[in-house]
């Protein structure tokens, strides 16, 4: 990856669409790091300490695709 | 009087659905919509985006170049091959999005008066953003949006009942 570079004078056009595009990204990366994570054995409580969310936060939002998914999931 | 959609309007917002899911998307995005328009076969939306030389594919790859772009502009690169993909629910219901919210009540202003919302007045939804994925995209694959807009109310005056 090339080296971290935000351009504090870029047009506000495209510093907007940079902004909507890294949500997409960031959602998508959270999507495939905690599948990897469930499927490596990790709990939701060690998952949603490392994203500084609550557990209940990421249990509702990717339990059940995983458990779709086939994931063995711990219960704690 | 209670606008209703014609069968090709609501094939394209179902299909749309089936497209926010294959980009890992949550939600419907305008683009989702406008994705779906270049699949409704017999319809005027696919029609007016085809003599644009707007296909599914090209639609995709200026969708991919406006997200590569807009990321770059922050510094980050994707790698070449596109991201890894998460497994999907396949339960899941997909809820529009504020911008796919917008198209839809750009659609029925758009067929005001008329008998039913066709494809056309959704493509007039998309069309009418001033900002976003979609413009952005449209302007990468060199494509007048103002045009496509005319040529979008034109098809659908000729296609009036």
């Amino acid at each position: 990856m090339d080296v971290m570079e935000i351009r504090p004078d870029a047009d506000p056009a495209d510093a907007l669409a940079a902004v909507a595009a890294l949500r997409r990204l960031a959602d998508q990366l959270e999507d495939v790091a905690v599948e990897r994570a469930m499927r490596a054995g990790w709990g939701w409580p060690q998952v949603a300490e490392a994203l500084g969310v609550t557990r209940q936060a990421v249990h509702k939002k990717h339990a059940r695709r995983l458990i779709a998914a086939g994931v063995t999931l711990r219960r704690r | 009087m209670v606008l209703r959609f014609a069968e090709h309007a609501r094939a394209i917002v179902r299909q749309a659905e089936q497209e926010a899911e294959e980009a890992g998307s949550p939600v419907i995005e305008a683009e989702h919509l406008l994705l779906a328009m270049t699949g409704e076969h017999g319809s005027e939306a696919r029609d007016v985006l085809a003599s644009a030389g707007l296909d599914r594919d090209g639609l995709r790859a200026a969708l991919d170049r406006e997200f590569r772009q807009s990321l770059s502009a922050a510094g980050v690169t994707l790698p070449a091959g596109g991201l890894p993909r998460a497994s999907g629910d396949p339960a899941r219901q997909a809820h529009l999005a504020a911008s796919g919210k917008v198209v839809l009540e750009r659609a029925v202003k758009a067929a005001a008066g008329q008998r039913q919302i066709r494809p056309g007045h959704l493509l007039l939804g998309v069309l009418g953003a001033q900002a976003g994925t979609v413009p952005r995209a449209l302007a990468l694959a060199g494509v007048d949006q103002a045009c496509l807009a005319a040529r979008a109310r034109q098809a659908l005056e000729r296609g009036r009942p």
